[in-house]
């Protein structure tokens, strides 16, 4: 029986934000948020695992309170149990806080063998979470893991296939494990009737900074954080370049070949 | 200890035992002009042996020292024993800053450093500066999809930890300084904290296609293109002007292209002679990871951003500029 973790996080759709051209702020008023895209490969990849060789899965979040939308999409896919770790001192986390505060409020739900996180995340894109997830865990990591060829429960170890520059190389870890996960080979599955109704029915269970045994509050939220971001200010733009309107698209096209021509970029 | 006690930049050289890496060339250059600002000491890490003329353009990149780290040991990649090794020297030299490639192994051990010793981390800036006032790195890089520039700061942790992308800055050494100290590291792992390890490694069988980043001529779609059957004609194009074909991150998302053909600032960066986009918005996080000779956009909104970073701009239906764009250099060639 694994004892499964899926280390998830609810994200803005970046494409829809906006900055303030007055104030300089960005615009999250109305803005949708779902579960980061990768991380729902990350537990399709742990569903998986655990219908191969059985298992519990349990998906971990910390954030807001309405962050429980993405654990319930989590339960109806797959996800046994799901965990909320939120409160207002977690705020404004870095990766190095975060890791602290996710592992020690997974502690309190037991060990687990495999550990699954998303590659990065859609607005963050730090990729971080996982590697210190895993010094966090004492855990041996696979990052970047196209696909997961074994888990040999007795030898208590895995095998995965890691994207590297130019090809893959297979890996073979001990157990306890954490995968960052790439989508490819790992596409998210619809969640059913059934799993939609059991996921609005399940129980999430919530921790607070005052429900984690051990909680150093000097290593939570901002004050725990390695980062700070002290300044943000919109890109500058440079001077627009030559726009060509011949007045059609084929004298556009045919003035465009003629200046890279005379360019010597063609 | 306050972090006036920590000094000097380090930029790691990641290597296959038989030559380095562009990035941590490139690190080096960039490094060099930090450092001048800052009045720290450049040095180079070099796990593992490296033929001595890889070496010596490490020395060319303008660094005041190397530590090598059991230079006559062949060194594969290995999260726990890099992790550990450069933990031990974090521990034992405190440099104020220890620079790393992003690339797969990069950013695999990296992170993971930093929770060991205690630090910060970022990823993927793409400027660099020196804050004197407060003897902080300002890592500048695009972030929320582009739509803004962040500054970020380690301000009290130490060393300040970054990993940079391939291509991120230009390779210009600046030449080999009189001295070079070289600092000879040997460093033992216990064999039991060695959990993991590499079985074999399969090349790209996918073709170089996939590669990109070294491309003369690059073709890029954005989402403009409205599915992915559309694809064919861009190819084509690329194929024409003896090129490759890329995209932005919105095509990777609807799984229409790869993520290894994803360009810009969380994917490939590229630097080729002649760039043609088509479709592309010109979000900062993408164009940051241009830098092209020419640089030509289509797109049918007039008011994209993609056309404040072109040389060339035309205002029209991607599909049917790209159409006649095979049109008009077939019939170039055909005379």
């Amino acid at each position: 029986m694994l004892n499964i973790l899926v280390c998830v996080k609810q994200v803005p759709d970046v494409d829809l934000v906006t900055m303030d051209p007055e104030t300089g702020n960005l615009v999250r008023e109305g803005v949708p948020s779902m579960l980061n895209p990768l991380d729902g490969n990350a537990l399709e990849a742990a569903v998986r695992v655990k219908e191969r060789y059985g298992g519990a899965v349990t998906v971990i979040t910390m954030g807001p309170p309405a962050a429980e939308s993405a654990l319930r999409e989590c339960l109806a896919v797959g996800a046994d149990r799901a965990v909320l770790v939120t409160g207002r001192p977690f705020g404004g986390a870095d990766t190095l806080s975060t890791s602290y505060v996710l592992e020690a409020a997974a502690r309190m739900e037991g060990r687990f063998d495999l550990i699954f996180c998303g590659k990065e995340s859609l607005d963050g894109a730090t990729g971080q979470m996982g590697p210190q997830l895993a010094e966090r865990f004492g855990a041996t990591q696979i990052t970047g893991s196209l696909l997961i060829d074994e888990v040999d429960i007795e030898r208590g170890c895995i095998t995965a296939r890691r994207e590297l520059e130019g090809g893959t190389a297979a890996v073979e870890a001990q157990l306890p494990c954490l995968l960052t996960v790439e989508k490819a080979n790992f596409p998210a599955r619809l969640p059913s009737l059934k799993g939609k109704m059991a996921a609005k029915r399940a129980q999430v269970k919530v921790y607070t900074e005052n429900d984690i045994d051990g909680l150093d509050p000097k290593r939570i939220g901002v004050p725990g954080s390695g980062t700070v971001v002290p300044e943000i200010y919109p890109p500058k733009l440079p001077e627009p370049g030559q726009m060509i309107d011949e007045g059609g698209v084929e004298a556009g096209v045919s003035k465009l070949l003629e200046l890279l021509s005379a360019a010597g970029a063609i | 200890m306050g972090k006036s006690a920590y000094k000097n930049m380090w930029a790691y050289i990641e290597h296959d035992g038989a030559r380095a890496m562009d990035v941590g060339l490139e690190l080096c250059c960039e490094l060099r002009r930090l450092c001048d600002r800052s009045g720290d000491k450049l040095l180079a890490v070099v796990v593992g042996s490296l033929p001595d003329g890889e070496l010596q353009r490490v020395k060319d990149c303008g660094v005041d020292g190397l530590i090598l780290v059991n230079r006559d040991e062949r060194m594969e990649y290995n999260t726990e024993a890099y992790t550990e090794i450069f933990a031990r020297l974090a521990n034992k030299y405190r440099p104020s800053a220890i620079f790393v490639g992003g690339t797969a192994n990069g950013r695999d051990f990296a992170p993971r450093c930093a929770v060991r010793i205690n630090t910060g981390c970022t990823s993927d800036a793409i400027e660099l500066e020196y804050d004197e006032a407060t003897g902080d790195i300002r890592f500048i890089e695009p972030a929320v999809g582009g739509k803004i520039m962040a500054v970020i700061t380690i301000p009290e942790l130490r060393p300040q930890i970054g990993t940079i992308r391939p291509g991120t800055f230009r390779y210009s050494p600046a030449g080999a300084r009189e001295k070079v100290k070289v600092i000879d590291e040997r460093i033992e792992l216990d064999p039991a904290s060695i959990r993991s390890r590499t079985l074999s490694f399969a090349p790209d069988s996918a073709g170089p296609e996939l590669n990109i980043a070294d491309s003369e001529v690059v073709v890029c779609v954005g989402n403009g293109l409205k599915s992915a059957d559309g694809l064919d004609i861009y190819r084509e194009l690329a194929a024409l002007l003896g090129g490759k074909l890329g995209c932005t991150r919105p095509l990777v998302d609807r799984e229409i292209l790869p993520y290894r053909l994803q360009i810009g600032q969380s994917g490939v960066m590229i630097k080729p002679r002649l760039y043609v986009c088509f479709g592309v918005s010109g979000a900062v996080n993408h164009t940051a990871g241009v830098s092209a000779d020419t640089f030509v956009a289509v797109n049918r909104d007039p008011q994209a951003q993609i056309f404040n970073y072109c040389d060339y701009g035309i205002v029209g239906d991607m599909d049917e500029v790209c159409r006649e764009m095979i049109r008009q250099l077939k019939a170039r060639k055909a005379q």
